[in-house]
């Protein structure tokens, strides 16, 4: 989920164009970009980033940029030329059905070296991952600039239509081979699952350039150390989403000394330009923003934390006006300029201060009961165990269960797929791993059970329970229920047993309803051994289990 | 057969009005003997009785010095196990200083009488006859026997105590369903429906049951609304409704604030929570989570900042701390609290954050409320002194039979 970005301190060096101090960036500086420094090695970084809303920070170009203003380099709103390149991509209304919308750009005159190349395809992917959705939402594609002729056409093929050579292959394909046979194809096929026609960007020439979002083609799609200019594209599903991409792609190269040029994109009758890399305007209350932190900071200082997180900002009474750049998508409310302010003020340099109200804290009462019984079992010698509410249908079932259970849609494993319904099943699945420990073996657990209710908000109700398990070589009836009425004397609660039938969990004629005030809370008696057997266990075992929420009225 | 009482042994060094008669030579008001002799009363009749005294007004004289007292002999032969004179024997009975003991006890007792024994038999506590046998001397050296206490399960132990402090610092328990629908999980927590966090290979669902109720109507329609405006999104009623394992303990919060809580007020859960994850020595499919909240108009981030480094130091027993800057999607500023630790270094305690105004409002809250979580099963390996967390839920008895007690 947290994109993890790795790159040289060198390299970050030559972006800020100054000496870096290694703890300083650890201990202050990586936080301005919400990241943290998961290790470095000979000058090697691995930092998460924190904001998964902050794609513009996926990249050591991005990184740069922001610590430019809080190094002091450079302060305020990045300023980015946008010339025009002539180029235009004519999108065919056919791809409506399949990946409807693209935004385009140039970038000219760059140096690509070993290292920068990498970090261009390390902040493609991560987008690509995280804000693209794994390419769903936005997939992106770079291409040599140069060996494509305008117009570009995003249109759509049939299977067999088209041939083309994928990506570090060496022979021409049709489209369903592509996803059939290449990599990529089998990790991303399921998102043209179901179309009968697949999304082709194709120049004037009749060059493919990739089928989006799977895969570029071998000749254009190719870019390495003899790249000057390229053409990027981002293909998905809403322009808007789609262009945060794309301008974080451009302004990256940027960094690199790229220069932008704009794309004009035909969607029919209608033409867009892109990239827009204009920025965008918010407000921020300065006594609003006081409050929020709880730090005494004038309206001008705000100002002066905001232009160092790359912003432009103007106090206008009790005002600010904010300029945001166009590679960001996570502005939505006042409160995130204010926790802007916060980041560049420092989170370390505001004096904590721990809420000042009294309250009285309060215990839930199904707990305070569940420690009356936990003191009594400790004090009658059982061992306390603890086992997982997830379980097998197995082990319910092998226990004498009949009802329907909570089950899980997309369990990890068949051993955890549905929610316990009693403790009982849990623990005797306990005992069958501890056959090789001394006996005699007591042990008591008291946890929560699920069982469904159609008439609650949720289907299902959660009810608390004890049970208890006893197994020696020689045990019975008579020694789990002097074990109960230990229990409730020690409660003082009445009750009385009722004869019942085994149901398949008891011996017939060994087990009994525990009755209290004429209410059923619970069940005791001889596990059946045809239980025992299923659950590989040896030696008799008796058990009891009890409804807390029920004994406690 | 005989043996003495507590009485008769006190007696052993002399009886009362023996004593009493040693004591007139040189003392003779009664009104100062009866300071002096133990049970004068006793020792008064005896002597008078025995013919040694004469009793006039104030004073006792002695008439006749005993040379021999038999009664005394006799209590002497009862301690030694032998029989006296029945005269004596109903006279010592009569004053409760010996007592019958049944013949079937003593013969019990008899049969050890020189011989050297390993029990001690309460025959010969009863007979007085332990006096006549041999103990034999152990190897003391040996430890014992181990024998298994009932316990609390460590991980429950470690789990109460934080509940306990909890309570101490004055937060109140909140509790939920372990089954949540999507509504309460995700969507009034201000996590879009097409987050990565919501995908099903990051959550659970359910296969059944399937679906839920939605709260209020107003609730959903201000929660819809403010999802729609600020996510830019179709928010989808019916994936609102499904039903999955609550994933977070944050879940439990938006019911409470759309309930009504007390403000100002501090507010915690301590849940199991559930993620698909394949189980190994640092991931559980089911874990516990600790959180909450504090409430109150004035409150801002340098008091959640507060209330994390008391955290960090009632929990983590930390002396340093670094706050970091974070990010979740229901928070906003958020931050990430870590500490220094005794013996693993820096590590992260908390995540935490100002609930964003677009999830407090449709809930109908109008203050800010501060929120944190804790990783409370990382603290608890700590604590337990574990490297794999699935210890923490151990199927093994020996193990927990010789935990140490937390």
């Amino acid at each position: 989920m947290m994109p993890t970005i790795e790159f040289s301190l060198k390299d970050l060096e030559k972006l800020l164009g100054r000496k870096v101090d290694i703890e300083q960036l650890k201990n202050e500086g990586i936080l301005f970009v919400k990241g943290e420094i998961e290790s470095e090695e000979n000058g090697a970084l691995k930092v998460d980033i924190k904001d998964t809303n902050r794609p513009d920070l996926w990249s050591v170009e991005g990184i740069a940029r922001e610590l430019k203003g809080h190094y002091g380099i450079e302060e305020g709103l990045p300023i980015f030329d946008v010339k025009k390149s002539g180029l235009i991509v004519i999108v065919d209304k056919k791809v409506e059905s399949v990946r409807p919308k693209t935004v385009c750009a140039v970038v000219k005159n760059l140096k690509f070296d070993d290292e920068t190349i990498k970090q261009m395809i390390q902040l493609q992917e991560k987008v690509c991952q995280t804000f693209g959705r794994n390419r769903d939402l936005a997939a992106i594609g770079v291409y040599d600039y140069d060996k494509i002729r305008g117009p570009i056409r995003y249109t759509t093929f049939k299977p067999r239509e088209l041939k083309f050579i994928p990506l570090g292959f060496d022979k021409e394909m049709y489209l369903d081979e592509i996803l059939n046979e290449h990599p990529k194809g089998q990790e991303y096929g399921y998102l043209l699952k179901g179309k009968r026609e697949y999304p082709i960007f194709i120049d004037k020439e009749g060059n493919v350039l990739s089928m989006p979002p799977i895969i570029n083609s071998n000749y254009t799609g190719k870019v390495d150390e003899n790249t000057k200019n390229v053409f990027i594209e981002v293909s998905g599903h809403d322009i808007t989403h789609i262009s945060v991409a794309l301008n974080v792609i451009v302004t990256a190269l940027k960094e690199r000394g790229g220069e932008i040029y704009s794309v004009e994109v035909v969607y029919g009758k209608e033409k867009i330009i892109t990239p827009d890399l204009s920025p965008k305007k918010t407000e921020m209350g300065v006594e609003n923003c006081r409050k929020i932190l709880g730090i005494d900071v004038s309206g001008e200082e705000m100002v002066k934390l905001l232009k160092k997180s790359r912003f432009d900002a103007k106090l206008n009474r009790n005002k600010i006006e904010v300029y945001y750049p166009s590679y960001r998508n996570d502005i939505m409310d006042e409160r995130d300029i204010i926790e802007e302010v916060a980041i560049s003020f420092g989170y370390n340099d505001i004096e904590p201060e721990e809420p000042k109200f009294y309250t009285t804290g309060n215990e839930r009462e199904i707990e305070k009961f569940s420690n009356k019984i936990r003191e009594i079992c400790i004090g009658l010698g059982i061992q306390e165990v603890l086992n997982f509410t997830l379980t097998s249908k197995e082990d319910l079932i092998n226990a004498g269960n009949k009802v329907k259970f909570v089950e899980i849609e997309n369990p990890v494993s068949s051993n955890w797929c549905v929610f316990r319904n009693s403790l009982i099943p849990g623990c005797l699945r306990f005992l069958s791993n501890n056959k090789h420990v001394e006996y005699p073996q007591k042990i008591f657990e008291i946890g929560d059970v699920l069982k469904i209710d159609e008439k609650r908000e949720t289907k299902t109700k959660d009810e608390r329970k004890l049970s208890i398990l006893l197994t020696d070589r020689v045990i019975g009836y008579e020694n789990i229920s002097s074990i109960l009425d230990s229990l409730m004397r020690n409660l003082g609660i009445g009750y009385r047993l009722k004869k019942r039938n085994g149901s398949e969990r008891f011996i017939e004629g060994r087990c009994a309803s525990i009755i209290v005030n004429e209410k059923t809370v619970g069940e005791i008696g001889e596990i059946y051994p045809e239980v025992l057997e299923k659950f590989e266990l040896e030696m008799p075992v008796v058990a009891l289990e009890l409804d807390l929420e029920k004994l406690s009225h | 057969m005989y043996a003495l009482t507590e009485e008769g042994k006190k007696y052993l060094k002399g009886l009362p009005e023996i004593k009493l008669v040693e004591i007139l030579k040189r003392e003779n008001e009664i009104k100062k003997l009866k300071n002096i002799v133990e049970n004068f009363n006793i020792a008064l009749m005896w002597a008078k009785k025995n013919g040694w005294i004469k009793v006039e007004k104030s004073k006792v004289t002695l008439s006749k010095k005993p040379s021999k007292y038999e009664l005394y002999d006799a209590l002497l032969m009862v301690s030694n196990g032998k029989k006296p004179k029945k005269e004596y024997v109903d006279i010592l009975i009569k004053r409760g200083l010996i007592k019958e003991v049944r013949e079937d006890i003593e013969k019990e007792a008899k049969k050890f009488v020189g011989k050297e024994i390993t029990n001690l038999h309460p025959s010969l506590i009863k007979t007085g006859l332990w006096r006549k046998v041999k103990f034999k001397k152990y190897n003391v050296e040996i430890p014992g026997k181990p024998v298994h206490p009932g316990k609390i399960q460590p991980y429950q132990k470690f789990i109460l105590q934080v509940r306990r402090k909890l309570i101490e610092l004055g937060f109140r328990e909140m509790n939920g369903p372990t089954i949540e629908t999507e509504f309460w999980n995700f969507d009034a927590l201000f996590q879009p429906q097409n987050h990565p966090a919501r995908d099903w290979t990051d959550t659970y669902s359910l296969k059944n049951p399937k679906f839920g109720d939605l709260p209020d109507k107003k609730i959903v329609e201000a929660v819809k609304k403010s999802h729609e405006i600020s996510w830019k999104y179709e928010w989808d009623e019916e994936k609102a409704k499904k039903l999955m394992p609550r994933a977070h303990d944050t879940a439990i919060s938006p019911r409470y604030l759309a309930q009504g809580v007390e403000i100002p007020g501090k507010y915690f859960s301590l849940v199991r929570c559930y993620r698909p994850d394949v189980m190994d020595d640092s991931h559980l499919i089911e874990f516990n989570q600790l959180g909450g909240f504090v409430i109150g108009k004035e409150m801002n981030l340098r008091n959640l900042l507060g209330l994390l480094k008391m955290f960090a130091e009632e929990f983590g027993e930390a002396k340093e701390i670094r706050f970091f800057p974070d990010y979740y999607p229901f928070t906003e500023p958020s931050v990430q609290l870590s500490i220094k630790h005794k013996k693993l270094g820096w590590i992260e305690l908390a995540g935490a954050g100002i609930f964003r105004r677009e999830l407090t409002e449709p809930l109908g809250i109008k203050v800010p409320v501060i929120a944190w979580g804790i990783g409370i099963d990382r603290l608890a390996m700590f604590a337990l002194n574990i490297k794999d967390i699935r210890k923490l839920f151990s199927q093994d008895l020996e193990w927990l039979r010789k935990f140490k007690v937390l």
